[in-house]
């Protein structure tokens, strides 16, 4: 379980002090899947990396299975934007990499052949196509068997068809694997098809200012129901625009 | 396989080049100063020929001073260039002092370094040292400013320690560019090690140095020269051990779409 309470992040100082995110509070169940979306620049990674404990709050709180985080913890994974390969690593490396940090002696075989990746973990990140390298990077944060995943834009720059698989993917982990998640994300669609509950957030400093119930969510096929299209077009009508 | 071929034969290619302008401009010399001004390439082969006992060990004792000259500069110089890279605070302190030093020629200092060091092997290698350590430096930290965030990132949100960033990340990010100007500097140290075994070396034998060997053997132009050749050859072999040490250390940049399979 995840909660957030009063959170503020201030970047710099003084004149040129920026607020990210001012007193945003919300809460995630244990084995629930979150989406958040907000306009660009609104301080949505912000608030991803300082679940992750990157980055310290200037005030307010958060919890993860009840303990205040100071920093970095083990049961808690972070996909990055880009999947933030490290390009002179190979498949193997990149996806063993948090492991290694942390001193942890398992592999990523099994991972990356659920994955589809066995058979490419010589391959180094520049060998591979978009899609694959998100999968990488996928598998770099199941390969922690983690408790909380936390997705900032999985599938961010990907084209539509790549997309869905990479969606469809995250779905069927969240299935299997039954983590907590909080997947960042300015993907109208995306956030109704992966998220229990949409959080939507105001322009930076970010804030929590509706929250969207989507019972509907959880098989693959829901992309094709009215109720989906339904959700869709109330989420957008939310946040003001008339596209994605 | 093929590529390596193809590289040796350029290099053969190259050389036969040489010898042959060497050559001609030797004639050219000869016909405009009515007497011999440059040795061609056969007499000078001669010459090495004649004294290879004197020339191999020259050259290996140079090829030594250059190698433990150019480690230490790279076991020094890599750690303080990366963290004066890659630390915003050792920056702002320590690059000013760098920036002082770095453009101040060794050579200039010669009448001190001799004074401080005497004429033994140790002078001979900060010279050379003190040359290379700063290009090794200032490459390290061009490199180390600009490493890519997400890369950072990726391992601090895994728990990483410092220690652990400047491993998985700060070294591989930077080894390409640092590897290609330690092989742009291979020159500077060659030019260094030449004034370091000539100048600081009056008091050795023929055979403690290419610079010694050129210098020993003036009044012999053709053996000198052979000197010159054993110093360009020196120069490659490192050029060449160093591009290699990139194509081992530094595969993921030779894979994939930026570079040919």
């Amino acid at each position: 379980m995840i909660e957030v309470d009063g959170l503020t992040v201030i970047y710099g100082r003084g004149g040129a002090a920026v607020p990210a995110v001012a007193g945003l509070a919300m809460e995630v169940d244990t084995y629930e899947l979150v989406a958040v979306v907000g306009p660009s620049g609104c301080g949505k990674t912000t608030l991803l990396f300082a679940l992750d404990g990157l980055l310290s709050p200037t005030a307010g709180r958060i919890r993860i299975h009840g303990e205040e985080v100071r920093g970095v913890r083990r049961d808690v994974a972070l996909i990055l934007q880009d999947a933030g390969l490290l390009p002179w690593k190979t498949v193997r490396a990149n996806a063993e990499l948090a492991l290694r940090i942390q001193g942890r002696k398992e592999t990523a075989t099994k991972v990356l052949a659920d994955l589809g990746l066995a058979g490419f973990e010589k391959r180094f990140p520049s060998e591979l196509s978009e899609g694959m390298k998100r999968r990488v990077g996928i598998a770099r944060a199941l390969a922690l068997q983690p408790r909380v995943m936390l997705m900032d834009e999985p599938t961010a720059n990907l084209d539509s068809i790549t997309r869905e698989h990479i969606q469809n993917l995250i779905l069927g982990l969240w299935w299997e694997m039954g983590f907590t998640g909080v997947l960042v994300t300015h993907d109208i669609e995306e956030a109704v098809f992966l998220g229990k509950r949409v959080l939507v957030l105001s322009a930076r400093p970010a804030r929590v200012v509706e929250v969207l119930d989507n019972p509907g969510m959880g098989e693959p096929g829901y992309r094709g129901t009215p109720e989906f299209a339904a959700q869709v077009a109330h989420l957008r009508q939310i946040l003001g625009g008339n596209g994605p | 396989m093929r590529d390596s071929l193809k590289m040796v034969l350029r290099y053969l290619v190259a050389m036969a080049l040489i010898t042959a302008v060497w050559a001609g401009v030797s004639w050219l010399l000869e016909v405009v100063r009515g007497r011999q001004i440059l040795p061609t390439p056969w007499d000078t082969a001669i010459a090495a020929g004649e004294t290879l006992p004197v020339l191999a060990a020259a050259f290996g004792t140079s090829a030594l001073r250059f190698l433990i000259a150019l480690s230490l500069a790279f076991l020094l110089g890599l750690p303080l260039g990366l963290a004066v890279g890659f630390e915003p605070k050792l920056d702002r302190y320590l690059s000013p002092l760098i920036y002082l030093l770095y453009p101040t020629p060794p050579v200039a200092l010669l009448l001190f370094l001799y004074l401080a060091f005497g004429l033994g092997e140790v002078v001979r290698l900060v010279v050379v040292v003190m040359a290379l350590f700063f290009q090794v430096v200032v490459a390290a930290q061009g490199a180390a400013k600009y490493i890519v965030p997400s890369h950072i990132t990726a391992v601090r949100s895994a728990g990483a320690t410092q220690w652990q960033i400047y491993r998985h990340v700060v070294l591989p990010a930077t080894l390409p560019s640092v590897l290609t100007a330690a092989r742009v500097s291979v020159g500077l140290g060659i030019t260094m090690l030449y004034i370091a075994e000539t100048k600081l070396g009056v008091l050795l034998g023929p055979g403690a140095g290419l610079g010694r060997f050129i210098e020993y053997y003036t009044f012999r132009g053709d053996i000198s020269l052979a000197g010159v050749v054993g110093l360009a050859l020196l120069g490659l072999l490192f050029y060449v051990v160093l591009e290699l040490l990139e194509r081992v250390l530094c595969r993921w940049k030779f894979v994939g779409a930026r570079g040919g399979t």
